[in-house]
């Protein structure tokens, strides 16, 4: 899969997209403005296209994302590129088309809100409807007010509110002018579960009448499966996979995806053997430093490589189980022997380390680690079922 | 106390602040917002009334006002006389001279605002006119209170320039800091003193509520 | 560009910070204008200079301050001897090989300076009333303030006016085309008063009073006329020959009978430590080459003396 080249499928708008995106920038150390710093290492270079409804962008912070959106929204000029909004070109540098960011009728909700602080609830919401007479402004600004459950804060200046209702105010501000594109970047990010579920929820049930395109931008894997749509994923200005949360961050072909979907376990290996008949091939796991250990063996998916064949194997710390005493009778082809190194509590979660010749780390609950009596130095035994074993194409230096 | 004198230099200090702020908001905008890569040239230029002595510029005002120079002969040619030793005259000086003082605070609120609360206004539909009436002044009303408080104590005390273009004229150009000098070359030291002083509370007067604005002293709105 | 993730947060307390931050910049740098400010004092004829450069003025200015030297004399004299007495001081140094610094300003200015203890070895006033006043305060030596010159009142006007003095005399003045006309403040300026006078004395003065308009001493009233701002100055004869003036406009002498003399008188400093070098300057005035000097730049020779 080429980078760059993800979920472009064939001329824009064939298939139905709504919106188009070519976009390349390269950002240089040079440039003047203090703000371009943190992101000179990289060129962004993404071509996507979207259909209605929601669709995830996800990477860590620094990949491109806020920078994706605001080439989009005509905030950041690329260098060059190609933007399409349903019928209307927004950016072709080709072309010379640059259509001013207050003329492209996109919705965005910056992540730090961006509330205007000297302006109440009711007119940050009506702020851009200013074209529009009064009744018909009052009239929809009461509208979204009852519908996003935040018409008793209208009088309210941004800096009364609370996290939650903030996020809905914003969302409201965006919506209430009638975007043909919503641009959310990380919106629920400092929100709880719970009111985060009901603001998607709101959003889903506004959109169901509208069918625009939404592009979420968030770096949570639990916001990326929670939310369960169609993700892209952006790494360092590029785009690495694109599909459903599931697939791309289950199943990840690429280390980087890997330690974005939470591979705790991530090793160096060499194919050994190759077994035809049972479907699977032995890889030895090399240790970090070569003084460290032996070397594990573990049977991974066949695939195609010959055996010497250098691979990266991704394991998660959830995806192994831990024994204190030898299992017999398992479908699971690696049983390895060790002993636990250390022991990390973390919220409800116990991260075990276990060195196995090489060092482990598994996940398990609290009660599994009293039942287990797990301390340092006891001897236990990892099981791993083989499809756990998940080869990587190392990740591009 | 001169109060002609008094009068004459607190009109002068009103009209100055009043045409720094008009023209120091589309001043200070352009610095703090172009991406050009010279605008620390015109920053630079801004900034010189600080440490020129006022009798270069004043200098300079005299020659472009008078008859040797183009500017001055448009002007003579179209209102009958020289822009030196005319109310009008010490304006132009006084503006010159304070601008700093009205640039400098505005530039400094308007970096302080957050650019995602412009950004925020652009994409709601807002232009970039619409964006600075409505989002950018707003927010920085406290620099512009400060810009008009500093211009107006600065051209308050302002004597230099008014010395070399104002030519003592009562009640036109006699301004209270010209008064007091006049006062002191005629060894009248005693009514120097009570000029000096009316001169000294007004101008401690403008910088303790300046000062006050800063620390917030004073109540407003809760996001200045 | 902007970058969400690279902004820093601007709350309130940074804003509120960085305000009183600028503020305290500005207040610095307004203060130290307002020393430059103070600097004007005694720098009256720094644009005069710009038009008529006579290199060395600003470094004898500098000099003062540190107190001159065995065989230097610091001269403090009325603007109107700016080139006068430096032709006199030149032709002394060459004589006596001592050195010659000259302090201008106005009298009023000087007499100030010197009644707070300026280092100056001698005085040269424009007018008699100010060394009078240091007299009284015991500032000078006793007896040693003399009249040495009488100075002239002129019409000075630029070079391509239409005014003809020589036929109209003063009443030239009332043309519909000389909006303003310069004089030095007649509250402190002797030559200012002499044109209050001479202006009262041809009836002209209730008329002509709108138009004018006042300089702090006779170099800058010229110097209004210079720049093209006044159409007419009432300014000290010694001024016409100062190198260059000649090409920039031309002068008329009003009558010495329309006005009360511009008499001139000089002194030693009290507490100058160089009085037999202040002395032999003062004779070398007195001299005839001296005086042929004050002659050749307008000072007639003294009627008396006192």
């Amino acid at each position: 899969m080429a980078a760059g080249a993800v979920g472009m499928s064939g001329s824009g708008g064939e298939d139905g997209s709504v919106l188009d995106v070519f976009v390349r920038k390269r950002f240089s150390a040079t440039a003047g403005s203090p703000a371009a710093t943190q992101e000179t290492r990289f060129a962004l270079d993404v071509r996507f296209a979207l259909p209605a409804g929601v669709t995830i962008l996800f990477g860590s912070s620094g990949a491109g994302k806020t920078t994706t959106l605001g080439a989009i929204a005509g905030l950041v000029a690329p260098d060059e590129g190609r933007i399409r909004l349903n019928d209307r070109v927004l950016y072709d540098s080709k072309a010379g088309i640059d259509v001013d960011v207050s003329r492209r009728s996109v919705g965005y909700v910056f992540q730090e809100l961006a509330l205007f602080p000297h302006l109440s609830v009711e007119r940050n919401i009506g702020y851009g409807l200013r074209r529009l007479a009064k009744p018909e402004r009052q009239r929809r600004t009461g509208e979204i007010l009852e519908s996003f459950r935040i018409g008793a804060l209208r009088r309210r200046l941004a800096a009364e509110l609370s996290g939650g209702e903030r996020q809905r105010v914003a969302l409201a501000r965006a919506l209430v002018t009638r975007p043909a594109l919503l641009l959310l970047d990380e919106p629920l990010a400092a929100l709880d579960a719970p009111i985060k579920g009901r603001l998607i929820d709101d959003l889903r049930a506004w959109n169901r009448a509208r069918a625009i395109p939404i592009l979420y931008v968030t770096h949570s894997r639990e916001e990326v499966l929670a939310l369960g749509e169609r993700v892209l994923v952006l790494e360092a200005g590029r785009l690495l996979a694109d599909g459903l949360p599931q697939e791309v961050l289950g199943a990840p072909r690429s280390e980087t995806v890997a330690q974005l979907a939470g591979f705790e376990n991530i090793f160096d290996a060499q194919v050994v053997a190759l077994h035809e008949d049972s479907g699977t091939m032995t890889c030895r796991l090399v240790p970090p430093e070569p003084a460290a250990g032996r070397g594990v063996d573990l049977e991974a998916p066949l695939a195609r490589l010959d055996s010497g064949a250098a691979v990266r194997v991704g394991i998660r710390a959830g995806d192994i189980l831990l024994a204190t005493e030898e299992p017999r009778g398992l479908s699971a082809r690696n049983v390895l022997r060790g002993a636990v190194a250390g022991i990390e509590e973390r919220d409800c979660q116990v991260l075990a380390r276990v060195d196995c010749g090489i060092t482990f780390s598994v996940l398990l609950t609290p009660g599994a680690r009293r039942a287990l009596g797990l301390v340092p130095g006891l001897p236990v035994w990892l099981i791993v079922k083989t499809h756990s074993c998940h080869l990587l194409r190392p990740a591009e230096r | 106390m001169n109060w002609e004198a008094l009068a004459l230099t607190l009109r002068l200090s009103l009209f100055t602040a009043a045409a720094l702020l008009v023209l120091g908001l589309p001043l200070a905008y352009w610095i703090a917002f172009s991406q050009r890569r010279w605008k620390f040239v015109l920053q630079a230029a801004t900034s010189l009334p600080l440490v020129m002595p006022p009798t270069v510029l004043g200098f300079y005002l005299l020659v472009a006002f008078g008859s040797s120079s183009p500017l001055g002969r448009l002007w003579t040619a179209w209102t009958g006389h020289t822009l030196a030793f005319t109310f009008a005259g010490l304006v132009v000086g006084s503006i010159l001279y304070s601008l700093p003082f009205a640039v400098q605070p505005l530039v400094n609120s308007f970096l302080a605002i957050d650019p995602k609360l412009i950004d925020a206004s652009r994409v709601l539909g807002a232009s970039r006119l619409a964006t600075f009436f409505r989002v950018i002044l707003p927010l920085s009303a406290s620099g512009a209170a400060t810009a008009v408080a500093l211009s107006f104590a600065h051209t308050f005390g302002e004597f230099g320039v008014v010395l070399m273009v104002g030519g003592d004229i009562p009640g036109v150009t006699r301004t209270v800091s010209i008064g007091v000098f006049d006062l002191v070359e005629a060894g009248n030291y005693a009514a120097a003193n009570t000029t000096s002083l009316v001169l000294l509370g007004v101008s401690f007067a403008i910088l303790v509520m300046v000062y006050g604005w800063n620390r917030g002293a004073w109540p407003r709105a809760p996001w200045a | 560009m902007r970058s969400s993730q690279v902004l820093p947060e601007n709350g309130p307390p940074r804003r509120a910070r960085r305000a009183l931050l600028s503020a305290a910049v500005l207040l610095l740098a307004w203060s130290a204008g307002g020393r430059s400010r103070a600097g004007y004092w005694g720098a009256g004829t720094a644009p005069l200079q710009a038009f008529f450069p006579t290199p060395g003025a600003g470094a004898a200015r500098q000099a003062t301050a540190k107190g001159a030297p065995a065989g230097e004399l610091t001269i403090s004299a009325a603007a109107d001897l700016q080139f006068a007495l430096r032709a006199v001081a030149e032709g002394f140094e060459r004589k006596s090989g001592a050195r010659v610094r000259l302090v201008l300003g106005s009298s009023g200015n000087l007499t100030e300076q010197i009644e707070h203890g300026a280092p100056y070895d001698l005085f040269f006033s424009a007018d008699v009333e100010h060394p009078e006043r240091l007299e009284r305060e015991g500032l000078i030596v006793a007896d040693s303030l003399f009249v040495y010159a009488e100075g002239h009142l002129v019409v000075f006007v630029p070079k391509g006016s239409p005014l003809d003095f020589g036929k109209q005399g003063l009443a030239a003045l009332a043309e519909a085309s000389v909006r303003k006309i310069a004089i030095a403040n007649p509250r402190f300026a002797p030559y200012g008063r002499a044109a209050v006078e001479a202006l009262e004395h041809a009836g002209l003065y209730p008329k002509l009073e709108p138009r004018l308009v006042l300089g702090e001493d006779v170099s800058q009233t010229t110097q209004f006329v210079v720049s093209g701002n006044a159409q007419a100055a009432l300014t000290a004869e010694s001024l016409m020959f100062a190198p260059g003036a000649q090409d920039r406009g031309r002068y008329w002498v009003v009558p010495p009978a329309d006005y009360r003399p511009l008499a001139q008188a000089a002194a030693i400093v009290a507490r100058s430590g160089k009085q037999p070098l202040a002395r032999a300057f003062l004779a070398y005035l007195e001299a005839p080459a001296g005086q042929a000097v004050l002659a050749r730049y307008g000072f007639a020779r003294p009627e008396a003396r006192r």
